[in-house]
């Protein structure tokens, strides 16, 4: 049986997300679902005083382990334009969708077309979605699909996930703009200890512009992950 | 003197060392036009083998936009983002340079609402937004579409299912109507409906629960309801008990099952559809879509066939007993189904189902050979032409005389044929008229 909800608030420190108590004391993190009604990943919806809220599954998703891991702030705000690498099955985006709300927008690479076939059928219900199937290690070959944006959020599990991200932040990303990140360790380098990894990758990170503003583990919930919150200052290129 | 030339999918932007935007020609803003310039831009043609270099391009409003500029005898230096384009450029003459994120083209790309509103090409933000929307879907599908393998055949399997099912569900709705009808024989003629049949059936049992309330519960109108009730009450038919009812009921659910799954495989077969083979959806739907495919054994198949077998497709045995016989061939075979054949008066029937073969045989050819979106424009001028036919022909044709139709002569099966001409050979098979 479904457990009652007693109480939905927003949360104190990241705003846009909410916390869900159930009966039994347990507590959710939720978005507001912009698409009331439907599910996308099989997740809990809840009703709360006229709003429907879905549940953020902090096991599958990166960032919302993020968050409960008490990372140092959520940047991402309505209306705020987001170029998401790996959007996978849309798992993740489609909170951020939740969060942005109709007026930002999100575009999404993903490679493989047999999770794009998903993705897609997901852009189509959001209208902040933007799917993009193309290569995140050739930002060129989707640039004129895509806009400048505020953000930039990468999940892409590959051995040099930050030259990538580098790579998109110098085509897409507004100076001054955010970055989040989940590094892998094990998709980096088996060899290495996860420390060394994430170390190795911030160097990179920060020769090419980016100012790190706080890295958090993200055990119990994904196994030598990291999630990497920096700042983008662009270089001039002429 | 150096200008930078921003290629994005709304348009071509020249961009000079202030800033300043100085030229922007657009791109088409017909969504299936606009979809193949931007492949255009990213160097993506159809089959391109994954992990191949692909070189990117000038759209037609950049190639424009470079043509004007020469013409005007601009001379200086293009700054591009990929050698691609500067290839291009160069062999039109300018002089080129290549700086991939140059300040100059993260300027266009943070302005480019703004810009696309300000040159006149969108009303809003909002409406270049909700362009660019169906543009990257669009551009999406097109590429999945072709990386696609073998997924018609999901939709052959799909929709043959579907024929499948239809067949049990009318041998087991018959045996479920006889046997139920020794408890409830009104009910048969009462509820007509198969699938309503079978979840009352499998929902209630037995006929003494049949109370309005809970035939309402699910989903019966009130007077249906109220007759049911009634007839339940006065019914003819023999007690039936807890057991004897348990086996009825099971198959009832069963058939029901049935009635479900048969509904989730139509979604399926649109989702499927959509993308192998939006064209031909758009002309005659999902479902029949599927049916041509099955027929035609594949998409590939159906793209191959020329529009006068499509039309005579599922009809086979008339076709092939007429050819035997002399008479006169099918006018259409499984594309009958398609409302506007079915609907009609039987002399506008032939003309409405050329029409649409023919039309079925580009988009066919479409989606399989460049799997662009021509969906729209293909049913406008099926819906012209079908009007055409209508208005023309709106009176039954005048019966000829019966002696003027000289009937070909029957001729025996498997008998030796007369020769037709004297002495000449016979012509090939493949021209013979219908």
């Amino acid at each position: 049986m479904a457990l009652e909800v007693v109480n939905v608030y927003e949360h104190p420190h990241y705003p846009n997300v909410y916390i869900i108590e159930l009966e039994d004391g347990s507590v959710r993190l939720a978005t507001k679902n912009m698409v009331p009604g439907k599910r996308v990943y099989g997740e809990k919806l809840y009703q709360w005083e006229g709003e429907e809220y879905r549940e953020w599954n902090i096991y599958r998703s990166k960032l919302a382990a993020a968050l409960v891991k008490g990372i140092e702030e959520l940047p991402i705000k309505p209306g705020d334009s987001l170029l998401y690498l790996g959007a996978a099955t849309g798992t993740t985006p489609s909170h951020i969708s939740d969060i942005i709300g109709p007026e930002g927008r999100l575009y999404g690479v993903e490679f493989a077309p047999r999770v794009m076939r998903e993705f897609v059928t997901l852009a189509e219900e959001r209208k902040n979605i933007f799917p993009i199937l193309g290569d995140a290690r050739k930002p060129r070959e989707y640039r004129h699909l895509a806009e400048a944006t505020d953000g930039l959020y990468a999940d892409v599990a590959q051995p040099n996930q930050a030259e990538i991200v580098a790579d998109n932040a110098d085509f897409f990303l507004k100076d001054g703009g955010y970055m989040l990140m989940a590094i892998k360790a094990r998709s980096v380098d088996v060899t290495k200890s996860p420390e060394e990894v994430f170390r190795r990758e911030i160097e990179i990170l920060k020769n090419r512009g980016f100012e790190i503003l706080d890295i958090v583990h993200l055990d119990p919930f994904d196994k030598d992950h990291a999630m990497i919150y920096a700042r983008f200052h662009r270089r001039s290129k002429q | 003197m150096e200008k930078w030339l921003v290629q994005h999918a709304v348009g071509a932007f020249l961009v000079n060392e202030n800033n300043e935007v100085e030229r922007f020609e657009p791109n088409p803003k017909d969504i299936d036009q606009a979809v193949q310039e931007a492949m255009v831009i990213e160097g993506w043609t159809r089959g391109i083998k994954e992990g191949t270099e692909k070189v990117g391009g000038l759209s037609s409003a950049a190639k424009r936009l470079l043509e004007n500029l020469k013409e005007e005898g601009f001379e200086g230096t293009i700054v591009f983002e990929t050698e691609g384009e500067s290839r291009e450029a160069s062999s039109m003459g300018f002089e080129v340079k290549v700086v991939p994120a140059n300040d100059k083209a993260i300027y266009v790309r943070e302005n480019v609402a703004e810009l696309s509103v300000k040159y006149g090409m969108m009303e809003s933000k909002e409406e270049f937004y909700d362009w660019l929307h169906k543009l990257t879907i669009e551009v999406v599908r097109r590429k999945l579409r072709s990386v696609a393998q073998k997924r018609d055949l999901l939709a052959v399997h799909a929709v043959r299912t579907i024929d499948d099912i239809d067949k049990i569900i009318n041998l087991l709705i018959a045996r479920l109507r006889e046997w139920y009808s020794l408890h409830f024989p009104e009910l048969d003629d009462l509820v007509k409906d198969h699938d309503l049949y079978a979840r009352i059936v499998a929902e209630i049992g037995s006929r003494d629960a049949m109370t309005v309330e809970r035939l309402k519960e699910l989903g019966l109108k009130e007077d249906l309801a109220e007759k049911i009730a009634e007839a339940a009450k006065k019914s003819t038919g023999a007690d039936l008990t807890e057991t004897d009812l348990e086996q009825l009921q099971k198959l009832a659910s069963i058939v029901e099952d049935l009635y479900s799954l048969r509904r989730e495989l139509v979604d399926y077969i649109s989702y499927i559809m959509k993308e192998v083979a939006p064209n031909v959806t758009a002309l005659v739907g999902p479902v029949l879509g599927a049916r041509l495919i099955s027929l035609a054994g594949s998409l590939e198949n159906l793209a191959r066939m020329p529009a006068s077998t499509i039309q005579v497709l599922g009809a086979e045995k008339a076709l092939f007993r007429a050819l035997r016989t002399g008479g006169k061939p099918p006018k259409h075979g499984i594309i009958f189904q398609y409302p506007d054949i079915h609907r009609s008066p039987k002399w506008q029937r032939g003309k409405i189902a050329r029409a649409l073969a023919a039309k079925l045989a580009i988009a066919a050819r479409t989606d399989y050979f460049t799997g662009r979106d021509i969906g729209e424009k293909l049913k406008e001028e099926l819906r012209a032409r079908i009007d055409e036919i209508k208005r023309v022909y709106q009176k039954p044709p005048k019966r000829e005389e019966k002696a003027e139709r000289k009937a070909p002569p029957a001729r025996k099966r498997g008998g030796r044929r007369p020769p037709r001409r004297k002495g000449g050979k016979r012509r090939g098979g493949g021209r013979r008229r219908k």
